[in-house]
């Protein structure tokens, strides 16, 4: 199983359970993995137990019931720091979907059809999708122009004995 | 393992043609296949030249590559660093974000279209 991991705001991966071992997490690092909808705290992976290191909870800032007359704003303690994670932002942090921008340049200068020219509008599609927060949008691009590289070599190969009959053909 | 037995047999592979390709010259052999599109159409394709071009690169001969097919020499260099960001995602994920960043994408779409437009008025 690979993972992906945002620590403090730092995101890595994809790693396997042995990276993240290495990786000398705290309790507040957040893990994603393929198969779940949003990313969830390493504590509640129970595969995972063991491989971080365990902050102190942080207590729950009390909830009294004083009245907030007695308690000016700015001489109130601010209250403990809570992993506070915002949602928005971690929409953008799961892993860009393979852009395929290799193959589509491989394809583009080596098989003569020019269908690689559209395999690379597709990773212009899938990265900018993926920079507006449009994860979907961003993954329909990348199986898209994963279609044209494939097209494209197919086509290529095809192509080839083509080429001789071709050959062959102007020359007699 | 599996990854680095897939690393070792795409090697090999590349090995094999490049010496393919470094023995026969295709602008004199038969042997290599003529770009469908041209025979076709009348008009270079983005790739036409390229095998041309490899063998005059594996023959150190970088200018004569450049004459048969300028983008190949540009594409080569981004194909190996695009690749070297792929297998260091996970410790360098900076690197592989700016090299699939729209902004570079766009840049090499732009370069491959200008050059097939280019390459047919010019018939470079």
């Amino acid at each position: 199983m690979q993972y992906w991991i945002n620590h403090n705001g730092v995101q890595s991966g994809p790693v396997d359970v042995d990276g993240i071992k290495e990786m000398g997490l705290t309790s507040a690092a957040y893990v994603w993995h393929e198969g779940l909808t949003d990313w969830v705290k390493i504590t509640q992976l129970p595969e995972l137990q063991g491989m971080y290191e365990m902050l102190e909870p942080v207590a729950e800032p009390a909830v009294t019931g004083q009245p907030l007359e007695t308690q000016p704003a700015a001489t109130q303690p601010a209250p403990a720091q809570q992993p506070q994670i915002n949602y928005e932002q971690l929409a953008t942090t799961e892993p860009c979907p393979p852009t395929n921008l290799v193959w589509a340049i491989i394809t583009t200068v080596l098989c003569c059809i020019p269908s690689g020219i559209v395999a690379i509008f597709y990773a212009l599609k899938v990265s900018n999708k993926y920079r507006e927060g449009d994860i979907e949008g961003a993954k329909r691009a990348s199986e898209t122009g994963a279609w044209w590289c494939i097209a494209s070599i197919i086509l290529g190969i095809i192509a080839m004995p083509l080429s001789y009959l071709m050959m062959m053909a102007g020359a007699s | 393992m599996r990854r680095t037995l897939v690393v070792l047999l795409v090697l090999a592979a590349l090995l094999v043609i490049g010496a393919v390709y470094y023995a026969l010259d295709p602008s004199a052999s038969g042997l290599f296949p003529r770009c469908v599109f041209l025979s076709m159409t009348g008009y270079k394709c983005p790739g036409c030249g390229s095998q041309r071009a490899i063998h005059a690169l594996l023959h150190g001969d970088v200018l004569g590559a450049f004459k048969y097919n300028a983008l190949l020499l540009v594409a080569v260099p981004w194909i190996i660093l695009c690749l070297y960001a792929e297998s260091r995602r996970v410790r360098n994920p900076r690197l592989y974000a700016r090299l699939n960043a729209p902004l570079l994408i766009w840049l090499f779409l732009a370069m491959v279209l200008i050059w097939w437009l280019l390459r047919n008025i010019f018939n470079w």
